[in-house]
């Protein structure tokens, strides 16, 4: 009874392991510059217009040195893991220096292609939303469309991500 | 019957409403920025400065203004910009116009932002201008602050006359191309128009308490 319990405590940190480090070997295989590119606000406007008809998309403004924006990153990395099919994650970093994010995103497993802001903040601000007064983090989800399901500025638990990136999906 | 349907709509009324409210992104406090030409709120509430002095936003005012500076002790934007802070406190100083930074980070008393963290902000940089607590944020609430840096700049009769942004470049003073808050302090002082009467910038979230 006891050795099957250690083989069920064993399989189960072997599976641990092996998904944590897959996420991590994925994350390290996705070179530099396409892991993290430059961005500015016209370009991110396209980037998002890209999906319509395709996939609902969440933009997500963060920093390494915002405190709330680290706190929900993980909570978007799984919806995107989750809905990979039908929703698109555009992470956008506002950090100083771009090895920061770099560093942080590979800590995070982050493989696909994410963001960092260029070009000056009001520009910015003005192409990504006109109900962001520029407060870190900010998220925004629009269905296949194109049409805004929900903005928000600060940070939010996951059921709030998933109810509505539930809501983009199926609208 | 009528009584039950009453009863029917009342509960799913509450329903709807706790729904609601859990499902609102955590830690955000809607809230509704000051409008240009408004009066500044709470001007008789009291704040304690790092000095540990009482003060008023009605006391901080001189003859031609008030400029009242959101700002806390563990954002980096706030250290990219901060110093322009007492360059702009002298200048404010010299053309009649009262300045205060107000820490309205309330969920980060211990993480960084207490009052004995704030007292040692600034004794180290040397603040030229009052440091004080606002207290649960009421405050930045009335104001409808929602990051930090986050200035609201008002006239001698205290309506508001610019809010937003210190200028266009945390990173680089050097590199600055509009000077925002500068520009509308002259403006002001000298009685004229003021040319840029808002602006955006990158901040970091006020540390609010729900």
């Amino acid at each position: 009874m006891s050795e099957k319990i250690v083989f069920q405590a064993v399989l189960a940190s072997l599976i641990f392991c092996f998904v944590f480090l897959e996420g991590e070997l994925r994350a390290q295989q996705v070179p530099d510059a396409q892991l993290i590119k430059d961005i500015n606000g016209e370009e991110l406007q396209e980037l998002v217009d890209s999906y319509q008809g395709e996939k609902a998309v969440l933009v997500n403004m963060w920093a390494t040195w915002c405190g709330p924006c680290v706190e929900e990153f993980p909570h978007i990395i799984k919806l995107q893991r989750k809905y990979v099919e039908k929703l698109q994650v555009i992470f956008v970093s506002a950090d100083f220096k771009k090895e920061d994010a770099l560093r942080f995103l590979r800590e995070q497993g982050v493989d696909w292609t994410t963001y960092f802001k260029t070009g000056g903040d009001e520009a910015f601000i003005n192409a990504i939303s006109d109900k962001w007064s520029g407060a870190m983090p900010f998220t925004k989800i629009l269905d296949a469309s194109g049409n805004l399901v929900a903005s928000w500025e600060n940070k939010a638990d996951f059921s709030t991500f998933e109810t509505n990136v539930k809501q983009a999906i199926n609208p | 019957m009528k009584k039950r349907t009453l009863t029917t709509t009342a509960l799913l009324s509450l329903l709807i409403g706790i729904t609601a409210w859990a499902f609102y992104p955590a830690d955000t406090a809607p809230v509704e920025e000051l409008e240009l030409g408004s009066q500044a709120p709470m001007t008789e509430t009291e704040v304690k400065d790092v000095s540990g002095e009482m003060l008023t936003l009605a006391g901080v005012a001189q003859e031609n203004g008030l400029l009242v500076i959101f700002s806390c002790n563990t954002c980096p934007w706030v250290e990219a910009w901060e110093d322009r802070y007492n360059p702009i406190a002298n200048l404010a100083a010299e053309k009649g116009i009262g300045m205060i930074a107000l820490n309205p980070n309330t969920t980060y008393r211990d993480r960084g932002d207490g009052f004995k963290d704030m007292k040692q902000r600034a004794q180290e940089m040397n603040y030229q201008f009052p440091y004080a607590l606002d207290e649960s944020n009421r405050l930045a609430d009335a104001f409808g602050a929602s990051k930090t840096p986050h200035v609201f700049l008002f006239n001698s009769d205290l309506e508001l006359v610019y809010k937003g942004a210190i200028d266009d470049n945390a990173k680089s003073a050097e590199e600055v191309s509009r000077h925002y808050l500068r520009d509308a302090i002259n403006e002001l002082a000298a009685g004229e128009e003021i040319s840029t009467r808002s602006s955006q910038s990158l901040g970091c979230s006020i540390k609010r308490a729900r």
